[in-house]
């Protein structure tokens, strides 16, 4: 594993927009970044990410059913009791899943360590499904990269296996907030590779999602039978609308059951189950009250991008990123410093489309702590 | 061409990357015309040679229909202004609104029969139909219809589409005639915390992670 800096495609910028990724740059920082790439060996993909990564998902698939059993578990999770009934039935019911992603510090030697699972609304999709494929394609048509060089990505092909296999209710809808164009991207690329599976697939935003007497509806009034959203459950069983989700009958992309496997709880439990482990660190529930010890990183059970994440070095360093998920529960978890290639931190997301390792998308961020304000280079698999 | 065993998609290619419902819910410009019939009553109805059970259930589904797809106005003055005064009535409440209080609505003024069969003595019976003669279902639902206060001889479709000036046959494009749920649907139950987030922290892109 090697960062190679390389030439950008002069007037990718242009291109970008023109597929749809307007998000490239966020506040005039860059977030798409082609001035360098990963480049990883065939067995560096195969065995220590693809493998680790189908077999934690069974893991954790695995822990469900005990979860469901276990009302200490449910209350561990911060699962509210009223819905606990409507997560055992998601599962019971087998409601299918699509798609998450786990987060890895691996440095290319050793075993990559699981941060997190990130596995009910996962993004950066359309990054790694499309614009570094993409991009390895141009970069070997100019000479840039060699031909036979490969990259692990076969995101795109197995969202399409997957929409066109699931039993999904149609027309199927997809929903993001208003307010996020990157959300927006992400559901729009979800929505073309479901068209080409041939999914009758339309979009409404999230605010608009109507309800008429418990069923939820779309903007003609016509009942929501099947919806993906890019919104977190959290959220959703917190809002004015949250007995709706127990009696619509809609079938939800991702099921709520992914609730238990979306949330840092799943880490201790995880680490109870498998201690040991090679790519997990140990980890613990954490009230948050006790000052942090140093080597150790505490997290909120629900918080994305970095949010109230504090974390101690081996040194004794403190880095903090505030944010907007200080209501809840936390857990601590074993430092595992992610890896330095020249100013920067590298952290692997690693995909699953059904149960299945699907790809890799490589992120940056000028600190130990990956937040929303990190880049994506693109990889490439080279020997 | 990619060697079979590569570790990534085939291919990866975007089809639209534009608002893809734009694309579905485009209709196409060449839509038939199909016959139905307008009446002010069922009585009308069989006084033109339709059997009169037909008659009454059409009228049936009309009414039933009536209290779901009528238009809603907050006060009655609202709906005479557009129907009549006179014409108007209190609507039923339906799952969440009752804390809100009433609404009003039109009252019908006559009904659409979509799925007429076996009409006897009715000229042109040949093409009408065809597709619910062939087993499909009849593309022109029957359902209630609305004058307006100043257009007292033309019935209109609870959307506002005129479809007859008299009772009797009429060509109707059955796109334009399919009834939606006027229900007063809740909204905006979910996206709150994205608000309130969004807040707390401004640079916040997205609500995946």
């Amino acid at each position: 594993m090697k960062k190679v800096p390389i030439a950008p495609r002069p007037g990718w910028q242009a291109f970008a927009e023109s597929v749809g990724f307007a998000f490239h740059t966020i506040d005039n920082e860059p977030y798409w970044d082609e001035s360098a790439y990963y480049e990883f060996s065939l067995a560096q993909i195969e065995d220590d990410l693809e493998t680790p990564t189908e077999e934690l998902h069974q893991m954790a698939l695995d822990l469900v059913p005990e979860i469901l059993q276990s009302e200490e578990k449910l209350q561990q999770l911060g699962i509210p009791e009223a819905f606990w009934d409507a997560v055992r039935y998601s599962w019971q019911n087998g409601e299918p899943h699509l798609y998450g992603r786990m987060d890895f510090a691996y440095d290319g030697k050793g075993p990559a360590k699981l941060l997190e699972l990130n596995y009910d609304t996962p993004t950066s999709l359309y990054e790694t499904g499309f614009f570094q494929w993409v991009w390895l394609e141009d970069q070997q048509m100019r000479g840039a990269l060699p031909s036979g060089a490969d990259q692990f990505n076969s995101l795109q092909d197995k969202l399409e296996q997957a929409f066109a296999q699931l039993p999904l209710p149609q027309p199927f809808y997809f929903s993001s907030v208003t307010d996020s164009q990157e959300d927006k991207g992400t559901v729009d690329y979800l929505m073309d590779i479901a068209l080409q599976a041939g999914i009758d697939s339309r979009y409404i935003a999230l605010e608009q999602l109507g309800d008429i007497e418990g069923q939820l509806v779309d903007l003609d009034g016509f009942p929501i039978e099947g919806l993906f959203k890019l919104y977190p459950w959290e959220f959703m069983i917190q809002e004015e609308f949250s007995s709706t989700l127990i009696s619509s009958n809609t079938r939800f992309v991702e099921p709520l059951w992914k609730i238990l496997l979306s949330n840092k709880g799943i880490l201790p439990l995880l680490w109870q189950k498998h201690q040991g482990h090679p790519n997990l660190l140990p980890a613990f529930f954490d009230d948050g009250k006790q000052p942090l010890s140093a080597g150790w990183v505490r997290k909120p059970l629900f918080s994305r991008e970095g949010a109230n994440v504090e974390l101690l070095t081996h040194s004794g360093e403190r880095i903090f990123q505030p944010g907007p998920y200080d209501d809840g529960a936390y857990i601590r978890q074993a430092f595992a410093p992610l890896p330095r290639f020249g100013d920067s931190y590298t952290l692997i997301g690693s995909w699953v489309v059904g149960d299945l390792a699907a790809g890799i998308g490589v992120r940056e961020d000028n600190s130990l702590i990956t937040k929303d304000s990190s880049r994506f280079l693109p990889h490439i698999i080279l020997g | 061409m990619q060697h079979p065993h590569f570790k990534r998609s085939r291919k990866a290619a975007m089809l639209f990357m534009v608002p893809a419902a734009t694309l579905l819910l485009s209709g196409c410009g060449s839509e038939k015309t199909v016959e139905a019939q307008v009446f002010n009553t069922p009585d009308e109805c069989a006084a033109f040679y339709n059997p009169p059970a037909e008659c009454q259930a059409a009228f049936a589904d009309a009414q039933a229909l009536h209290p779901q797809v009528a238009p809603r106005y907050a006060n009655k003055q609202e709906c005479e202004v557009d129907f009549g005064v006179g014409r108007c009535e209190t609507a039923p409440e339906q799952g969440q609104q009752q804390a809100q209080g009433s609404f009003f609505m039109p009252m019908m003024m006559g009904f659409l029969a979509g799925q007429m069969l076996n009409r006897g003595g009715m000229a042109a019976p040949q093409q009408q139909n065809t597709a619910a003669a062939a087993g499909g279902r009849n593309p022109v639902p029957n359902q209630p219809l609305y004058k307006s206060r100043d257009d007292q001889s033309t019935f209109r479709t609870a959307t506002n589409t005129p479809v007859a000036s008299q009772p009797g046959s009429t060509q109707i494009r059955p796109s334009a005639v399919q009834p939606k749920p006027a229900s007063l649907a809740r909204r905006g139950g979910f996206g709150a915390q994205a608000q309130q987030r969004a807040a707390a922290a401004p640079r916040q892109t997205t609500m995946g992670g």
